[in-house]
């Protein structure tokens, strides 16, 4: 418990220096240089504790485990930047990977954020012009860690910005920590958001800089940030919507200024044209709904101004009519444009990912692609309860601060709390998003109820330097005013103020151990590796990667394996073989294909599997071991998947039982038992006994229906050491359509088999073609029959 | 104050997962049989993170929304120009311990919580 033990440090830090840094800008100028020393060295210490903490409390599964590449889409990211090492940048862009998507293929530089890849592929480059050897895989199961660092400190700044450096150190310390971004970004943990939130963070701060000093310079600094964002999460969408709203509700709060016009100016034209290198983006800024309410705040903004310049012509009245004239048909022509654009079909409309953020069961009706994936579920009190902790109930309080001391930047944050909030709500995986905000505005809340409940013991020295404290918004300093006014007469509230620190400290030190407990029990898992704890201690099932190491050394260079969609890329990384479907679920209709194969009775699957050259089915199954991912428990969403496609052949409601239940005993129903899926994770297991049954499914708790279960057109290849892979081959066609002789009444002529043979050798002279074709059945034929000519002999 | 109060009442409905409520329509109490065969009400949807009735998020989300207020109360106290201090310092004890009581409730019963769902909570090896 490392980390928890330097967490609780980080806090005591943080909140010391919380302390000293308010005393000392309460004392005015000669008193600041008198602590710089201390001050900046404070600081500097707490960022590197964070930074170290943070960095450190990542590592659980390292040292559980070893140091991997984690979950699916890592994987990925992983293949691609060792692509990208192994060959140049060039080469990555231009990557057609013909072993995804079997037969479309994936055009990989057009269709991938390239930011992660550069950032840990220009990281090894460095590296080895320093002559320091370090494999490419631990560049990229380290990556994560050492940039939830550099988000710390991108928050402290942002935080300082906004209120106070001290409440900035708090942030620091508790971003390194929280669990919410933890989840995403553990060593191994490979994945875009890793290094998104930094620049997330980085963003927003230069963002607020270049709207509180107005100048050309932030202003690029944020668009190039934002570009940099761009290239690494599909996640700057959220950027490029929050700050126009940000203008937009302060042009509505009468506070337009010409910092906003020339910040945001600036800072639009050059994101725009940043963002539209990334050849995944390309013309999407331009051209797609998400992006357009940056474009008419543009507009707006730029109406506005020219109203205010107009202003200095016109008098008060005229200006009056003027202006509501004016701006009813500034926004009137901006919306008719959108809307009109739209409808000719220049603009595309909302996504659908984008779309379901709105009209929260959009998903689940029309996309059940998107409703499918567990990160996409509606989010649970437990779930931010469980990763943000003591910060879900102090989130609000810096939202009252902020709100209670309003100024341009403070806007910003709480439209930033109020939009996160709301979407985190309705996708877990949004917590991500939220959880920066969440930290800030805690971190708020923290420092000012410290700043409070500290200070009051040193009232006498600061009494009279009260009189320096309206210098420009620094917001600590107004509201110390009326407390020193009435300390006299609290001052029977010493005892009580220590208590109430004690109890927060206390808390402070809950929500350490809470993150600590949280990351190393629930998100330091690589998830391609289990662990199970019983009382004789862990256990390792490795079953993934040996199932795709015996496909990686028993099965054809070209195999194509099929498998649901969730194990595309661990097959391909892994692996090395062909996949049909992967994780990047950009063509409905073939994963519908998948799905309804895997849905359909065994003669069907075979047309669809032969269709699309299938050599191999992979399934996972978890029944023997009680692991609850497997594909029994997806299988719902591959049948919805395929119903959406093909609704004429697949229904959903076949597969439940008479009441509407789905289980998978003697009650499921005829096609649930009979369709392929059930056959390949159930296959042979009805002579498997457990615990007195035979055939019993330790995930579902139920003795299996169908026990005896004959495959025609597949032949079990492999099954991993727990059962959770089982790898089938599926037959060609001349291999199961035969039907088998006992021995003792086949009859062989000797001479009939030479003229055979003959005949067909004269045949091939003739036709070398369809030899070439045929030379795979020929010699399998002819083995068959050297075998039964041999076989009466012994 | 308007403003924040809005922002209260969404952040406290969005704690609650009332997205999460409609979408999925979970039940408002579950209900389990114990082993005498009775139908007992069940508060809490034990080892699922991703699952809830709609009672518990409410419950929880409140206690949430009691602790941020606690929190506030406690800065009003010190900090409002001495409403509660110039009446009398009962007052202002009175409103600290308020405002005190108020945070940790709200942590100490959210921790319980914590563990009627997930019931390993801190004893893990």
């Amino acid at each position: 418990m490392a980390g928890a033990g330097s967490g609780n440090k980080n806090k005591g830090s943080a909140s010391s220096s919380s302390s000293s840094s308010s005393s000392s800008s309460g004392s005015g100028t000669s008193a600041n240089n008198k602590y710089l020393g201390s001050l900046s060295l404070i600081t500097f210490a707490v960022l590197l504790i964070a930074w170290l903490t943070g960095f450190l409390s990542r590592l659980f599964s390292v040292i559980r485990f070893e140091s991997i590449i984690h979950e699916f889409d890592p994987w990925f990211n992983y293949r691609a930047t060792a692509f990208m090492v192994e060959h140049d940048f060039y080469k990555f862009l231009n990557w057609f990977d013909d072993r995804a998507w079997y037969p479309l293929g994936r055009i990989v530089g057009g269709t991938v954020y390239p930011g992660l890849m550069i950032t840990s592929g220009s990281i090894h480059y460095i590296l080895s012009l320093l002559n320091i050897p370090v494999h490419i895989r631990d560049i990229c199961v380290f990556l994560a860690p050492v940039f939830s660092g550099l988000t710390a400190i991108a928050t402290y700044f942002l935080t300082k910005e906004i209120w106070s450096p001290g409440a900035g150190l708090f942030a620091a310390g508790f971003i390194a920590i929280v669990p919410g971004y933890i989840s995403r970004s553990v060593a191994g943990s490979y994945d875009n958001e890793g290094i998104a939130i930094f620049a997330l963070q980085l963003t927003y701060y230069f963002w607020v800089r270049s709207v509180k000093s107005g100048s050309i310079f932030w202003a690029s600094a944020t668009a190039l940030s934002y570009f940099y964002m761009v290239s690494a999460w599909g996640g700057y969408v959220f950027i490029i919507n929050l700050i126009p709203l940000h203008v937009f509700v302060l042009l509505l709060m009468g506070r337009f200024s010409h910092r906003i016009y020339t910040a945001y100016t600036t800072f639009f034209v050059l994101g725009l044209i940043l963002s539209m290198q990334i050849p995944f983006v390309g013309f999407q800024p331009v051209r797609t709904s998400e992006h357009m309410a940056s474009a008419g705040v543009f507009a707006l903004l730029n109406a506005v101004a020219f109203l205010k310049y107009l202003q200095r012509f016109l008098t008060k009245s005229e200006f009056r009519n003027f202006f509501i004239l004016a701006s009813a048909a500034a926004a009137g022509i901006v919306f008719v444009t959108v809307v009109g654009l739209t409808y000719a079909g220049f603009i595309a409309p909302w996504s659908g990912r984008f779309y379901s953020l709105w009209d929260t069961g959009y998903a689940k009706i029309h996309i059940p692609i998107i409703a499918s994936v567990s990160e996409h579920q509606p989010t649970t009190w437990f779930s931010l309860f469980f990763d943000l902790h003591i910060l879900v109930t102090t989130f609000p309080v810096g939202i009252w601060y902020c709100i209670k001391n309003i100024n341009d930047e403070r806007v910003f944050i709480v439209l930033y709390a109020l939009f996160a909030a709301y979407f985190a709500g309705v996708m877990v995986r949004l917590i991500l998003t939220l959880t920066p905000v969440v930290c800030v505005l805690s971190a708020i809340a923290f420092s000012s109820l410290f700043e409070l409940y500290l200070k009051d013991d040193e009232n006498p020295q600061n009494d009279q330097a009260g009189k320096n404290e309206h210098l420009y918004d620094e917001a600590g300093k107004v509201r110390k005013m009326p407390h020193e006014q009435s300390k006299d007469e609290n001052s029977i509230g010493g005892n009580l103020r220590i208590i109430v620190l004690i109890a927060v400290l206390f808390i402070l030190l809950l929500f350490a151990v809470h993150c600590t407990w949280v990351t190393s029990n629930a998100y330091s898992s690589p998830s391609v590796v289990l662990a199970t704890y019983d009382q004789s201690g862990r256990q390792i099932l490795d079953d993934f990667r040996e199932a795709y190491f015996w496909l990686w050394q028993n099965t054809d260079d070209n195999a194509r394996i099929m498998s649901w969609w969730d194990y595309g890329y661990q097959i391909a990384g892994m692996g090395n073989r062909t996949t049909l479907v992967d994780n990047n679920t950009w063509n409905n209709s073939h994963i519908a294909l998948v799905g309804k194969a895997m849905s359909s009775t065994e003669p069907k699957a075979y047309e669809i599997m032969t269709s699309l050259d299938v050599d191999y089915v992979l399934v996972i199954f978890g029944g023997l071991i009680g692991y609850s991912g497997d594909d029994i428990n997806k299988f719902l969403w591959m049948v919805r998947i395929a119903e959406g496609e093909h609704p004429q052949d697949i229904r959903e409601s076949d597969y439940f039982t008479a009441k509407g239940e789905y289980r998978v005993d003697e009650e499921a129903s005829q096609t649930m038992l009979n369709c392929l899926m059930y056959k390949l994770s159930y296959y042979r297991f009805g002579d498997v006994r457990i615990g007195g049954y035979t055939g019993f499914d330790r995930t579902r708790n139920a003795v299996i229906g169908n026990k005896n279960i004959d495959l025609t057109y597949l032949e079990e290849a492999y099954t991993s050491e727990h059962w959770l892979v089982r790898i089938y081959r599926v037959k060609k066609p001349w291999e199961f359509n035969r039907p088998r002789i006992p021995r003792s009444s086949r009859k062989i002529k000797t001479k009939a088999n030479v003229t055979k043979k003959t005949s067909k050798k004269r045949k091939d002279a003739q036709n070398g073609v369809q030899r070439s074709n045929n030379l795979l059945l020929y010699t399998y034929k002819v083995l068959r029959m050297v075998a039964a000519v041999k076989a009466p002999q012994v | 104050m308007v403003v924040f109060s809005l922002a209260l009442f969404s952040y406290f409905l969005v704690t609650a997962g009332v997205i999460y409520d409609v979408i999925v329509e979970p039940p408002g109490v579950g209900s389990t049989v114990d082993e005498r065969g009775v139908s007992r009400p069940v508060a809490f949807m034990p080892y699922r993170v991703n699952g809830q009735y709609i009672l518990e998020g409410l419950a929880s989300s409140f206690l949430f929304t009691i602790g941020g207020l606690g929190f506030i109360i406690l800065y009003r106290t010190h900090n409002t120009g001495g409403t509660y201090k110039s009446h009398s310092s009962l007052g202002f004890y009175l409103m600290t311990s308020v405002g005190f009581i108020c945070v940790l409730v709200s942590v100490l019963t959210t921790h319980i919580f914590m563990k009627m769902k997930l019931p390993g909570y801190y004893l893990h090896p």
